[in-house]
């Protein structure tokens, strides 16, 4: 029975049509699910999503001017600073840096002859800022080993500034962490050496982290015992980017740390790019859905007379549509699946350069949902009009 | 089903006409299974429309034609292929054969569903209707006479009430109507059938238990 009905039903079928349709329609889903995948991929470099600090956590310090600097104007975030920022409505919180009070000398390189020897400095914010796995992020005076965050810029001066130009040879952040690395502490008439290890790098805290508990035990020991204001506050914010806070900021003189506001430009404009593409993409695809449309209209106007035939041998309307629903459902397939296939080619050409700037790209389960739930639209549509137009021939008056 | 009635039918085309001699528009009459009913028709007074109010695909009328006492215009889709498929087996006058199937393609197309005569049982017929050799010819090759009787074994492919026949014979010469009638009445017979068959003169042979002057 199939075979007879297609024989019969295939007629008129315009194979120029149906092949103009799937190129429009493969050229429109694509662009559209590669603008989707791609702004997944990208958006990591524009937000500093990162394990290490919410995005939602801004860092900031006081604005150091040569006059105050000569005029001995501290650096320092007073208590009533404090208050006042914690008072504002954007604030969720704030936490304090707290530095180190004590000499600190790093060694890289183990052996007898370490590759670099320098002086160093470490600061600390609360652990509740910080999302790191609590069985890395903590320290036993028993037992001491310093877990480190590093800001992502040191790796960069060392590898393209200094290494570049001593001859080292250049280090991954992979290489970097299994570097062993020891920690000279000394002050107060204690001297020790700890060891260390790097668990990540941040490009948003762009200092040397380690843990709270480590840098009270450390100030305790090796500090002077002076209490110092600090000089950095992290500040949860309800909303990055908040204009009030920008305002607040400007008239305190605080600056926020990293190139927030720049990356945000552009993080705009990269929205308003992907937004304008992914419109150009359903376009030339609701374009090719008329297409389609049309070519089955003309198609079924053409066998008008040959299905009202069948409808009167006692087939019924939902019998006669299958082979058409059937030939759509193929060809959409068909398109929905190239298209992903196209997509992924697509990712596989630009994902190399992502990774150099260190990120692995995001989910391609959004893009996924987004073409499967297009064609989902498209199919439906293109059935619902099979249904309808065989559905009227059912009276022929 | 066991009866097609008609009340007070009257195709939308004849609304208005002050004359009516019909006896069958604006009239109560019943067709019953098992029995033969002839229409006579004189071109123009709407033979093929009522076929096709009976089958359910114009509905341009006014009054009511009712299957058992139901009115047909209550009828689903899905009640209407079953309608079609296995209680009213219709021959159209223009027989809507598909001309680039063949012969036994078109009745295939019908007969897988009903799965109702094997090919053992369709051939036959072919054979009876002088007609054997065209079986795997295209149906657009045939001529008016030939493609009549293609329709008509096609028209027989199925489990019926009521075989209605619309003009049948209006192309075949005096042999060929004997066959048919003898065809048909016999598949009626066997199933227990009623036939109402048109006629604008060329009435196929069969016994007629009533007459309707359309």
């Amino acid at each position: 029975m199939k075979g007879l009905l297609w024989k019969l039903l295939r007629k008129h079928i315009s194979t120029s049509q149906l092949i103009g349709f799937s190129i429009a329609n493969l050229i429109g889903l694509t662009i559209v699910i590669l603008a989707v995948q791609f702004y997944n991929d990208v958006l990591p470099i524009f937000t500093d999503e990162e394990s290490f600090i919410r995005k939602d956590y801004v860092i900031i310090t006081r604005n150091i001017s040569s006059a105050g600097a000569i005029m001995g104007n501290s650096a320092e975030f007073s208590d009533e600073d404090i208050a006042d920022i914690e008072s504002q409505p954007w604030c969720r919180r704030v936490g304090r840096f707290t530095s180190s009070k004590f000499s600190i000398v790093a060694s890289i390189g183990g052996g007898s002859t370490p590759m670099i020897r320098t002086m160093f400095f470490f600061e600390s914010i609360p652990n509740n800022f910080i999302d790191v796995d609590s069985t890395s992020w903590h320290f036993d005076p028993q037992n001491p080993q310093v877990p480190v965050i590093l800001s992502r810029e040191y790796l960069s001066l060392y590898n393209f500034g200094f290494a570049a130009t001593q001859g080292m040879p250049k280090v991954s952040e992979g290489e970097v962490s299994s570097v062993p690395l020891n920690f000279t502490l000394s002050g107060n008439g204690n001297y020790d050496m700890i060891g260390g290890r790097i668990v990540g790098f941040s490009n948003r805290l762009n200092t040397i982290i380690v843990p709270d508990e480590f840098m009270r035990w450390a100030n305790a020991r090796y500090g002077t015992g002076e209490v110092q204001q600090p000089l950095r506050l992290v500040v949860e914010v309800n909303r990055p980017g908040d204009p009030k806070m920008q305002a607040y900021m400007d008239a305190h003189k605080y600056n926020i740390a990293g190139d927030k506001m720049a990356s945000s430009k552009t993080y705009y404009f990269l929205t308003l790019i992907i937004i304008i593409v992914i419109v150009i993409g359903v376009l030339i695809s609701l374009l090719s859905f008329f297409v389609l449309m049309l070519s089955i209209y003309l198609l079924l106007q053409k066998n008008t007379k040959k299905l009202q035939d069948l409808l009167l041998l006692g087939y019924s309307p939902a019998q006669v549509s299958r082979p058409y629903i059937k030939m759509v459902l193929y060809i959409n397939v068909a398109v929905l699946i190239a298209s992903i296939v196209l997509m992924l080619l697509a990712r596989s050409c630009y994902l190399p350069m992502l990774r150099e700037m260190g990120t692995k790209g995001g989910s391609i389960i959004p893009a996924l949902i987004v073409a499967v739930l297009i064609m989902g639209a498209i199919t439906a549509g293109n059935i619902w009009a099979i249904r309808r137009k065989i559905n009227s021939l059912w009276i022929q008056d | 089903m066991n009866t097609i009635e008609l009340r007070n039918t009257l195709p939308a085309v004849f609304a208005g006409r002050e004359k009516n001699e019909s006896e069958v528009w604006l009239q109560n009459i019943s067709f019953e299974k098992g029995k033969h009913y002839l229409v006579l028709a004189e071109s123009g007074t709407g033979k093929s429309s009522m076929c096709s109010y009976i089958y359910g695909y114009r509905v341009d009328y006014s009054g009511q034609f009712l299957f058992d006492g139901v009115d047909v215009r209550s009828l689903t889709v899905r009640q209407w292929c079953d309608v079609r498929k296995n209680h009213i087996a219709y021959l159209p006058q223009d027989m809507r054969l598909f001309p680039e199937l063949t012969a036994l393609e078109n009745i295939q197309l019908k007969n897988q569903l009903t799965h109702f005569k094997t090919e053992a049982e369709i051939l036959p017929l072919f054979d009876a209707l002088g007609i054997a050799d065209k079986v795997n010819s295209p149906v657009g090759k045939l001529s008016i006479g030939q493609q009549q009787r293609v329709a008509i074994i096609r028209t027989l492919c199925q489990p019926c009430d009521f075989i209605l026949l619309d003009e049948p014979v209006s192309h075949l010469d005096e042999a060929n109507n004997r066959i048919v009638a003898e065809l048909v009445e016999a598949e009626a017979e066997r199933q227990g059938a009623g036939i109402i068959s048109t006629s604008v003169g060329n009435n196929v042979k069969i016994k007629v238990d009533k007459e309707f002057k359309l």
